[in-house]
């Protein structure tokens, strides 16, 4: 199946340009990178609304807190290597203790930022963001769920992290499902199920389902709140899972599925595909690292053969 | 009412018994809390700034305490406030107080929670912004330690406040010149810090933070000014307890000797009459 190759963050700069004509209490706290998120626009056509931090991610995110203490709803944007990783002890305490309305965007996630190298490929950002109270944590599948969850976020007043990705990805988000805060969706039914998040998923969505390919696949793009009913209820009938992420395998979607179903007396035949305990490294072509990193097209066929 | 100078100064010997009290008997930060005591009740004592009594409303200035461990002081003076009984303050830091060990928004008043440095006055700043935008007659203040100034965060709301060219910004540095583990000269001097904030495009006074009639001065012109501004506190490490001024132990008590604790008490009680 061939799919056409969409950008998250350009869909990310026009859905919150899009939804900031009408709510005029969006706000923007920008770390010097509003061309990389397409944000130029929004900061021509709402100055007032656009401010601009310049390189200091720790300020940043303190003052995006206090001005969402004004009644506003505050995206705070920025690359996932610098915030949240730069400013994390700040997010946790006048982000998440004060409980702030603060929306945290992080680019350049995961193996995907390519020819960047191991410093600009955050591979870390879900295990920062999870374990901190009063967050919800989010990873888009691609440029269309990337708007419904900017849509989504923008109407909640609780803090929240979305990870976006570098390059275009492949639009697979089937456009008619919705997102909903706390809910996954199954997007093919089969033998094995597949958690994901990301637009890695293209790779287990873009699998033919044949018989030998009978995946389960379930978008989690929910991290936290994680739809641990639709997940358990999956694995309780494949008995087969199988967790795919471009991010570290200690702290991320796998190991919170992992506790889940230890809590739920559950043991399915498990292989969860993510980096394991490494940085990345500079490649042109991400498909490369996926290969490299054992998450990649190739991981993922062997994965399927073993369990089935 | 606004009180007068006389009325604030017997008031602040009040508070510092009723802040030795608390600390004496729930242990908690002392030399901090003592030295910025004078500015917290000019603050909300004076009628200067707006802060309505018994209970806050939307409409009042602002105040963010960046460095946390001055809880003692903000809540004993919210208390005198009235915003909530002040029989709790013997609750302090325990378990189910609204009077948690470190500044939080669970006490009414406290608009802004804190206890790792560096972060309010970007917090302050944030807020500023946000009333300046919506045309909104208010003030923001917000009181920092000398010792959090070696956070860089500070330096970067320094800088920020300076570009949104932030008039309704009032930082208040309580310059006692220790911190928990000896002076700031031995720690990280601070060198000139007036010169510091003055190259960072503020509006710079400083004052002897416990002379009422100063402070009140300085209060009442740093609302005219264009530029954010920061008022350099000079104070006393512990001011009102002899033994403990300029004696960075202090900077918290554990279980301090029943003596001594008769000793402050007694130095402060003579302020009382």
């Amino acid at each position: 199946m061939k799919s056409v190759n969409t950008s998250i963050r350009q869909s990310f700069g026009a859905t919150l340009f899009k939804l900031a004509k009408t709510n005029k209490n969006i706000y923007v706290v920008d770390a010097d990178l509003k061309s990389s998120l397409y944000l130029s626009e929004f900061a021509k056509v709402f100055p007032k609304r656009f401010i601009e931090v310049g390189v200091a991610e720790n300020n940043a995110a303190s003052v995006a807190a206090g001005l969402a203490k004004t009644g506003k709803t505050v995206f705070l944007t920025s690359f996932s290597c610098f915030s949240p990783a730069i400013n994390w002890a700040v997010i946790r305490q006048s982000i998440c203790y004060n409980n702030s309305n603060v929306k945290i965007i992080g680019s350049h996630s995961g193996l995907m930022s390519g020819s960047l190298g191991a410093t600009h490929q955050m591979l870390e950002d879900i295990a920062l963001m999870q374990v901190l109270p009063n967050m919800e944590v989010f990873s888009p599948a691609d440029a269309i769920e990337t708007a419904k969850i900017v849509s989504a976020v923008s109407r909640s007043p609780k803090p929240s992290y979305i990870r976006l990705v570098r390059p275009d990805t492949p639009a697979f988000f089937p456009p008619k499902l919705s997102f909903t805060i706390g809910k996954s969706q199954i997007l093919t039914k089969g033998n094995i199920t597949l958690l994901f998040h990301g637009p890695i998923g293209h790779l287990a969505f873009n699998l033919s389902n044949t018989k030998e390919n009978s995946l389960e696949i379930i978008n989690c793009s929910s991290i936290k709140p994680l739809d641990s009913k639709t997940i358990l209820k999956s694995i309780k009938k494949t008995g087969k899972l199988i967790v795919l992420e471009d991010h570290q395998k200690i702290g991320g979607l796998g190991q919170a599925v992992s506790s889940l179903l230890l809590e739920n007396k559950l043991a399915p035949r498990f292989i969860h595909l993510a980096v394991d305990n490494q940085f990345g490294r500079s490649s042109k072509d991400y498909s490369k690292l996926y290969d490299h990193y054992g998450i990649g097209i190739k991981a993922l066929k062997l994965a399927v053969k073993k369990l089935n | 009412m606004a009180l007068s100078t006389s009325d604030l100064k017997k008031l602040s010997w009040q508070l510092r018994a009723d802040l030795l009290d608390m600390v004496y008997q729930n242990d908690g930060h002392l030399g901090g809390p003592l030295s910025s005591l004078d500015i917290l009740n000019t603050i909300y004592f004076s009628d200067i700034f707006k802060f309505s009594k018994k209970s806050p409303k939307p409409t009042d200035d602002n105040f963010i305490l960046s460095a946390g461990h001055l809880a003692t002081a903000l809540y004993v003076v919210l208390a005198h406030k009235l915003y909530f009984d002040k029989k709790k303050l013997a609750t302090f830091s325990h378990f189910k107080s609204i009077l948690e060990g470190h500044v939080s928004t669970t006490v009414p008043g406290v608009s802004y929670s804190s206890g790792s440095l560096g972060q309010g006055l970007s917090f302050a700043a944030g807020l500023a912004l946000g009333n300046l935008l919506d045309k909104k007659n208010k003030f923001t203040l917000c009181l920092t330690s000398d010792g959090e100034h070696q956070e860089g965060q500070t330096w970067e709301a320094a800088m920020f406040a300076s570009k949104y060219k932030l008039k309704n910004l009032i930082n208040i540095v309580d310059h006692n010149k220790y911190q928990i583990d000896g002076s700031l000269e031995d720690i990280m001097p601070l060198d000139d810090l007036a010169q510091k904030y003055i190259s960072f495009g503020w509006t710079v006074k400083e004052v002897d933070g416990h002379d009422y009639k100063k402070l009140l001065k300085i209060f009442q012109i740093s609302k005219l000014s264009n530029y954010p501004t920061c008022i350099i506190a000079h104070t006393t490490f512990a001011k009102g307890v002899s033994f403990a001024h300029f004696d960075y132990k202090y900077h918290d008590l554990k279980n301090l000797d029943p003596t001594l604790y008769q000793l402050a008490k007694n130095e402060i009680s003579k302020h009382l009459n």
